[in-house]
């Protein structure tokens, strides 16, 4: 079989589009995923049981539940008994963020731990309240710890987002469904995809280096 | 200023404070000296709330800071006592400036960003105010140079006296200092102990745990000396240091001096 890449060409626009909408969903949900983390780990730090509790079961639910079934559930499931109404978009969105943060949370709590209890206690001998603490003293030390893994969980979720082809957005992925369903070809296309998020990943990947180093700039002497 | 009454604290069943009572008089320099465990850390984190007593009363400047101990005023009614007297440790902690023995600097914020931080988030400063007393204060303790530096540069003298700055920033009526010059290289404690001195000469109230005799003995006003949680002996340094009543205290001059 000859390969032939100038079938795609036409396509391009298309491939533009959909980069834009993997793009969308993605930063959508790692912002949305950071927010919603940061009072999740909150809570798995609090002496307040409950709320402890809440946020375990939380994290436990999006590890122990299958990303592809989480979509469904929120695209055609929940619909059915709540009444909202969701574009496969904010489902997603809704689905990727929520998942991140359980993950997020959980490093996070990790980050938060492994600050020094000297800084809590500076904190409060110079009569700083629990939330001005948390917000300017604990947890920008804690984000510089949990980096890393945020940049993993940015890549992951990159690729993740190919999910949403399934419950009918048109993302990467479903521009290469359509074209092998059109061309009846299949190589090349799916080849194209996979260089796509290949470049997009090593971009983030570097991205997070640069982020990393900024963050830490104030350990350099 | 300060009156520490019958205080104890437990953790768990370990008792560190069996009964202190405790007279700090405004502008005294009381030193407190003791072997490690003794309590001395202890008692002077009580007085700042980060440990909760177990029992006892602590007065700050006439206001009771810890929970009324009812055994202390038999027939009384601990509502009105706290109506009248009682106040919330972020207030309290405003005016009670502490310095740590590992300085606990805010190591994502530079010198300045650590020295204004609390006066402009807590006593809600506005930025040029706390700028400005900010570079009076390291000026005193010879730390203007490195104002825009992160701590991570700074040697560990000079991390505290930029930790004693930063809890000058306050402006507050008593400075408690814990063990200051403990984690310092030798040749870094006399940088922070002149700036001690300089701020005790002031008139400032201070209350200083110190394995420094002899700093201890040069700037204080009274050594108050502790031992498996208590207060053994209280008296003036030349007093304290050349006739020790108690044979403990004999025993740990013997050791340290």
């Amino acid at each position: 079989m000859q390969l032939d890449f100038s079938i795609l060409i036409k396509y391009l626009p298309d491939f533009g589009a959909a980069l834009m909408v993997t793009l969308e969903v993605t930063v959508c949900s790692l912002l949305l995923g950071l927010l919603f983390s940061i009072p999740l780990s909150l809570f798995k730090i609090s002496s307040i049981k409950p709320l402890e509790w809440f946020a375990s079961f939380y994290t436990s639910i999006f590890r122990g539940v299958p990303l592809m079934v989480q979509v469904f559930m929120m695209y055609f499931g929940v619909p059915l008994v709540l009444p909202v109404k969701f574009t496969a978009f904010t489902a997603g969105v809704l689905v990727f963020s929520m998942n991140s943060a359980a993950y997020i949370s959980e490093s996070m709590r990790g980050g938060i731990k492994a600050i020094d209890k000297g800084q809590y206690e500076a904190a409060m001998a110079l009569g700083v309240r629990y939330g001005a603490m948390m917000k300017d003293i604990i947890l920008p030390q804690a984000i510089k710890s949990v980096m890393p893994s945020l940049v993993n969980e940015f890549i992951s979720l990159l690729k993740n987002t190919t999910l949403i082809a399934s419950i009918g957005l048109v993302d990467i992925l479903r521009v290469g469904q359509l074209i092998q369903s059109r061309t009846y070809r299949a190589f090349e296309p799916f080849f194209a995809i996979a260089v796509f998020y290949y470049i997009l990943v090593m971009a983030l990947s570097f991205l997070g280096k640069l982020l990393e180093r900024w963050v830490n700039k104030s350990d350099r002497r | 200023m300060i009156d520490v009454k019958k205080l104890h604290k437990s953790f768990g069943s370990l008792k560190v404070l069996q009964g202190i009572d405790l007279h700090v008089n405004k502008g005294d320099v009381v030193s407190i000296i003791g072997p490690s465990g003794s309590g001395k850390s202890t008692l002077l984190r009580s007085i700042n709330l980060l440990e909760t007593a177990t029992a006892g009363e602590i007065w700050v400047d006439g206001k009771l800071i810890t929970q009324p101990d009812m055994r202390l005023h038999p027939g009384e009614n601990a509502q009105v006592i706290i109506k009248a007297h009682y106040q919330d440790p972020y207030s309290l902690r405003r005016r009670v400036g502490m310095v740590f023995q590992h300085f606990n600097l805010f190591p994502h914020k530079t010198v300045l960003e650590n020295m204004i931080y609390a006066p402009m988030t807590v006593k809600k400063e506005s930025r040029e105010v706390a700028v400005e007393r900010a570079k009076e204060l390291l000026e005193s303790v010879g730390m203007l140079d490195k104002i825009d530096v992160y701590p991570a540069t700074l040697s560990g003298g000079q991390k505290q006296r930029v930790a004693i700055a930063r809890a000058l920033a306050m402006e507050p009526d008593v400075m408690l200092f814990d063990e200051p010059t403990s984690a310092l290289d030798p040749e870094m404690v006399k940088e922070v102990l002149d700036v001690i001195k300089k701020l005790a000469n002031s008139g400032m109230t201070m209350l200083l745990v110190t394995h420094e005799m002899g700093f201890a003995r040069e700037v204080s006003d009274r050594i108050c000396f502790l031992d498996e949680g208590v207060l053994i002996e209280d008296a003036p340094p030349e007093i304290f240091f050349s006739t020790p009543k108690s044979d403990r205290a004999k025993a740990f001059l013997e050791k340290v001096l």
